[in-house]
C-alpha cells in the first residue's frame, strides 16, 4: 500500500467543558475527495481547524508523506499545501478581487498590473469567470467562493479544506464547485468537504469520515455506503420522519388569522409587500413557499408587529390588530420564530433561562414579591429542555454555547409556549442538521394539532409539501396563488417561485 | 467551588503583593528602604483606628462612581460621565444644604439632599441616554463631554450665585454641623455615606439581577434587535439605565459634600470618575466586587499619603497613583489568569475523564 498524502493518527482535542475530538484517525490520498459528515457540533470543523493550524490538538500526530508534520499556525499549513475555506468567507470586501488574492502574499511594492495577470491566467485555467478588478462586495455568494478558492490556488494549494461550501449556494452554484472539485482532483490535488448533506456527499465524494459527538463512527468507500448506513452512523439512531395526519373530520374551522389587502411600501421604493389576503384555519399550518427575499421576512414581522402597514388590516380571531404593538401581539398569543435567531431571538450572553422569558418580561407570571422568580423560571426551563428534547448542561448554560439546532429548539419551545394562537416561523430549520429538523417538524406538527393557526414561511420545497395544508407562492411581495397542497408539484411551484404566472387553472 | 474561591483568594493576594513589590523597586531606585515605608504604613494603616477609617472614606464616593460605571456597562453602553454627574450632583446637594441649613431637622435634610442630589446627576445622565435614543448620538463621547459642561456649570456658579459670603475665593461656603452626615465610628471621620454605598451596592446587583427592569437592561444591552423583536421599548431603557447611572455618580457628590468637605471647592475631587471606571473595569463591573475593588483603592490611597507624611524619608507624592497603577495591573493579569487555571482545570478531568 502507498504512504497517504496525509494522516491524522489519535488526534483529540479538549475544549473546556467538552471533548471536541476523540482518537481521530484517517488518512486522505492524493487525487481523493474526502467527504467528513457528522451532524452540528460533532468536531468535524474541530479536527479540520487542527489540521489547518488554528488549533493546537492536545494529543496525537499529523504525518504527511509518512512524515510527521508539527502544524502550529495556518502558515505553517500553508508551507506544506494546505488551505481552508471557511464558512464565513475572509474577504476584504471593500478591496478587489486581485487585492483579495494576493493579500499577504507580496512584499514592498506591488506590481498590480502583474499580479492581476497572474490571477486572470490562474482564474482561466479553471474556466472561471471573474472580474478580476470589481470589488469583492459587489459580488454574488457564489463568486466570492470562487474568489477564496482562487486565493487557495495561488498560494499553489494541493490540499482544499471546505467548510460547508454548498451552505450558500444555489443549486446551478453548486454544481459548478462539484465540477471545479472534479476537474481539481484530477490533477492529483485532494480535496476534504465538510458536510452534513447527505446528497453531495454521495454525488461528489470518493471517500466518507463519518463522525459522532467528537469520535469517529465510520470510514467509507462512497460506492460501498449508501445515505440509509451514513444516517444511522451520523445520528447514532434511525429516523422516523414526520407524518402530517391529514384532517380527521372536515369540521367547520374558525379563522385564526386573517389578513386583507396588507400592503407596505416605503416612498418611492416599489412595495416590499402588495395586497396580499389570506386567511389561517386553526389547525392549519400554512405555508408560504418562495426564493428568500421575496417578502417573505417583511410578511412575517408585519403578523408579529415589528412593520407597520402601509395599507390594509391585520386580524387575529375577528379583532383588528393593525396598530397594535410587538409587545401588545404578544400578549394575544402570537409566537414568531424568526429567520436570523442570532439577530432577533435571542441573547447569546445570557442562560437558556433568561432566554426563555425573553418574549414575555413584562408578565406578572415571573414575578414573586417584586422580584423576579428564579425558581419558577428554572423549572419551566427544565421542563422545556426535557419536552423538546434539547442538549444543554442545564437552565444556567448561557444559550450561545448550545449548538444551532439546540438554539432553535429553545427557541421554539419558548415562542411554542406563548403562541396561544397563531405561530409565525421563517425559515425554522435552516441551516440545522437532520435530528434537528426532525425533531422542529415534529414539534410544529403537533401545535398543528393542538388547534394553532401557523405561518411557515421556507425556501425548502420538501419541507413546505410535507408539512403544510395549504401553499402560497411568493414573489416580489405578492401571492402568486394560494393552493391546497395536493395540488402543487416540485416543478409547478418552481416556476410559480421564478414568477411565471399560469393563465388558468389545470 | 472551593478551588474556585481558592484560586479568587490566592491570585488577587498574589497580585496585591506583586504591585506592592514593584512599586517597592521604584522606591529602591529613589534610595529609599521600600520594607522600611510600607511596613511603616500598613502598621499605621492597621493600627490607627483614624487612618482606618480614612480608608473607608476614601473608599465611599469610588463604589458610587464605579457602580454608575459598571451600571451601563451592563447594558453595554458607557457612561464615561460620572465626574460631570458627581459635580450635579455636589452643586445640588452644597445649593439646598446651604438652603435647608438650620431650617429643617437633619434627618429631613439629609433625605432631600440625598434625594436631590441622584436627581440632579440622574437627570444629567437621563440627557446623555434621551440623546442616544432621540437623535442616535453616541453616548460615550456625550457622556465624555457633558463632564466639561457640568465642570464649566460648577466654576460658573462658584464664581457667581454660590460664591462663599467673604467674596474672596471661588468656594461656597461651609454648612453647619446639622447638615453633616453622622460620623458612625467615634474617632474617625467615617460617615453614614459608606453604609449607604454598600446598600446602593446591593440594590444595584439585586435590581440587575433579580427584577424584570435590569433584565431588560441587560437584555438590550446583549442583543438590541432581539429585545426590540420581544417588545421591550430600548429608547426607554437607554434613557433608565442613564438615569440610574448618573443618580449614584450624583449620590457620591451628596456623600462627599455633606460627609467630608462640607462645602464646594474648586476641583473638588477631580478624580472620582476616572477612579471609579477602573474600579468598575477591576471588579468586572461586579456589584459586589466594586465594594472589595474600592476598599482596595482607598487603603492604597491612605497608604500611599501616610509614606508621603512619613518623617525622614522623602516619598514623592505620585507613589499613591504608581501603586493604584501597578496593583490594578496586576490585578487584572490575575483574572485572565484565573481563567487559564479553570481551563487547564477542566480539560485535565475530561482527558482523565474520556
Amino acid at each position: 500500500m502507498n504512504t497517504p498524502f496525509f494522516e491524522l493518527k489519535n488526534v483529540s482535542k479538549y475544549f473546556a467543558r467538552v471533548v471536541a475530538n476523540k482518537d481521530i484517525s484517517f488518512s486522505i490520498n492524493r487525487g481523493e475527495v474526502l467527504a467528513l459528515l457528522g451532524e452540528n457540533g460533532a468536531g468535524k470543523s474541530t479536527v479540520m481547524k487542527i489540521l489547518y493550524g488554528l488549533y493546537k490538538a492536545d494529543e496525537g500526530q499529523i504525518l504527511m508523506d509518512g512524515k510527521e508534520q508539527k502544524i502550529t499556525s495556518p502558515k505553517d499549513a500553508m508551507a506544506l499545501g494546505i488551505s481552508m475555506i471557511q464558512q464565513h468567507f475572509s474577504l476584504v470586501s471593500a478591496h478587489t478581487v486581485t487585492e483579495n488574492i494576493i493579500l499577504g502574499n507580496v512584499k514592498v511594492v506591488i506590481d498590480y498590473e502583474k499580479c492581476k495577470k497572474e490571477v486572470e491566467e490562474l482564474s482561466s485555467q479553471y474556466g472561471f469567470q471573474i472580474p478580476v478588478d470589481a470589488k469583492v462586495e459587489g459580488l454574488a455568494v457564489g463568486v466570492q467562493q470562487k474568489v477564496e478558492i482562487l486565493k487557495a490556488l495561488y498560494l499553489k494549494t494541493s490540499l482544499l479544506i471546505m467548510d460547508e461550501p454548498t451552505a450558500v449556494l444555489t443549486p446551478q452554484e453548486s454544481e459548478t464547485l462539484m465540477e471545479f472539485v472534479k476537474e481539481y482532483t484530477a490533477r492529483g490535488n485532494s480535496v476534504i468537504f465538510i458536510t452534513h448533506k447527505m446528497k453531495e456527499v454521495m454525488e461528489v465524494a470518493d471517500r466518507i469520515i463519518v463522525m459522532r459527538n467528537g469520535r469517529l463512527t465510520g470510514d467509507l468507500s462512497a460506492k460501498e455506503t449508501n445515505e440509509v448506513e451514513l444516517t444511522r452512523l451520523m445520528m447514532g439512531k434511525e429516523m422516523v420522519p414526520p407524518k402530517r395526519e391529514q384532517a380527521e373530520e372536515q369540521k367547520e374551522k374558525k379563522v385564526c388569522l386573517e389578513l386583507s389587502s396588507v400592503t407596505v411600501q416605503r416612498k418611492g421604493e416599489p412595495p416590499l409587500l402588495s395586497d396580499l389576503s389570506f386567511q389561517i384555519m386553526e389547525g392549519e399550518v400554512f405555508g408560504v413557499a418562495g426564493v428568500s427575499g421575496n417578502g417573505q421576512e417583511e410578511l412575517c414581522e408585519v403578523v408579529c408587529g415589528a412593520l407597520p402597514v402601509t395599507s390594509g388590516k391585520v386580524l387575529l380571531n375577528g379583532t383588528d390588530i393593525t396598530s397594535t404593538s410587538i409587545r401588545e401581539r404578544i400578549d394575544q398569543g402570537i409566537g414568531y420564530v424568526p429567520v436570523d435567531r442570532y439577530r432577533d431571538a435571542m441573547v447569546g450572553e445570557m442562560t437558556l433561562a433568561e432566554n426563555m422569558m425573553l418574549k414575555t418580561s413584562f408578565d406578572k407570571k415571573w414575578i414573586s414579591h417584586g422580584f423576579l422568580n428564579k425558581k419558577k423560571l428554572q423549572n419551566d426551563t427544565q421542563h422545556a429542555i426535557n419536552e423538546f428534547d434539547i442538549k444543554a448542561p442545564g437552565p444556567d448554560a448561557q444559550i450561545k454555547g448550545l449548538s444551532g439546532g439546540n438554539q432553535q429548539k429553545v427557541i421554539l419551545a419558548r415562542e411554542v409556549g406563548n403562541a396561544g394562537k397563531v405561530l409565525i416561523m421563517d425559515q425554522p430549520t435552516r441551516g440545522l442538521d437532520l435530528g434537528a429538523i426532525n425533531n422542529i417538524h415534529n414539534n410544529i406538527l403537533a401545535e398543528r394539532k393542538n388547534g394553532k393557526g401557523i405561518l411557515l414561511v421556507s425556501t425548502e420545497l420538501s419541507e413546505i409539501f410535507q408539512l403544510c395544508d395549504r401553499i402560497a407562492v411568493i414573489y416580489k411581495g405578492s401571492f402568486m396563488g394560494i393552493y391546497d397542497h395536493d395540488k402543487l408539484n416540485t416543478e409547478r411551484i418552481g416556476l410559480l417561485m421564478a414568477g411565471y404566472k399560469e393563465e388558468k387553472e389545470a | 467551588m472551593n478551588t474556585k474561591v481558592r484560586d479568587l483568594i490566592v491570585t488577587n493576594a498574589a497580585a496585591i503583593i506583586a504591585g506592592l513589590l514593584l512599586s517597592g523597586l521604584m522606591l529602591l531606585l529613589l534610595h529609599i528602604n521600600p520594607v522600611e515605608v510600607f511596613v511603616y504604613s500598613i502598621n499605621t494603616m492597621f493600627s490607627d483606628k483614624y487612618t482606618m477609617g480614612e480608608v473607608f472614606l476614601k473608599a465611599t464616593p469610588l463604589i458610587f462612581t464605579a457602580l454608575a460605571f459598571a451600571f451601563t456597562f451592563k447594558a453595554n453602553l458607557f457612561n464615561i460621565g460620572a465626574q460631570g454627574q458627581f459635580y450635579m450632583g455636589s452643586i445640588a446637594a452644597i445649593a439646598l444644604s446651604l438652603q435647608l441649613d438650620g431650617k429643617v431637622p437633619t434627618a429631613v435634610l439629609l433625605i432631600l439632599v440625598c434625594l436631590t442630589a441622584a436627581l440632579a446627576g440622574g437627570l444629567m445622565g437621563a440627557l446623555i441616554g434621551f440623546l442616544k435614543a432621540r437623535f442616535k448620538a453616541n453616548e460615550f463621547l456625550v457622556s465624555m463631554m457633558s463632564t466639561y459642561v457640568a465642570l464649566a456649570v460648577m466654576n460658573y456658579l462658584l464664581r457667581t450665585f454660590l460664591k462663599e459670603s467673604k467674596g474672596e475665593y471661588p468656594q461656597t461656603d461651609a454648612i453647619s454641623r446639622s447638615a453633616w452626615l453622622p460620623v458612625i465610628v467615634k474617632g474617625t471621620r467615617l460617615h453614614i455615606g459608606f453604609v449607604l454605598a454598600v446598600l446602593a451596592a446591593v440594590g444595584i446587583w439585586v435590581l440587575l439581577y433579580k427584577t424584570p427592569l435590569g433584565y431588560r437592561i441587560r437584555a438590550v444591552g446583549s442583543n438590541a434587535s432581539a429585545s426590540r423583536m420581544s417588545g421591550i421599548d430600548s429608547n426607554k431603557i437607554f434613557v433608565a439605565a442613564f438615569f440610574i447611572s448618573g443618580a449614584l455618580a450624583g449620590a457620591a457628590g451628596f456623600t462627599e459634600v455633606n460627609g467630608v468637605q462640607h462645602m464646594l471647592i474648586q476641583d473638588f475631587n477631580s478624580g472620582v470618575g476616572s477612579a471609579g471606571l477602573g474600579i468598575a473595569i477591576l471588579a468586572n463591573a461586579n456589584p459586589i466586587g466594586i465594594i472589595f475593588a474600592s476598599l482596595l483603592f482607598g487603603a492604597l490611597n491612605v497608604m500611599g499619603n501616610l509614606m508621603g507624611r512619613m518623617p525622614g524619608v522623602n516619598v514623592p507624592a505620585s507613589i499613591v497613583d504608581l501603586m493604584q497603577g501597578f496593583v490594578m495591573l496586576f490585578v487584572i493579569i490575575s483574572y485572565f489568569f484565573r481563567h487559564y487555571l479553570e481551563n487547564r482545570r477542566e480539560k485535565r478531568r475530561l482527558q482523565k475523564g474520556a
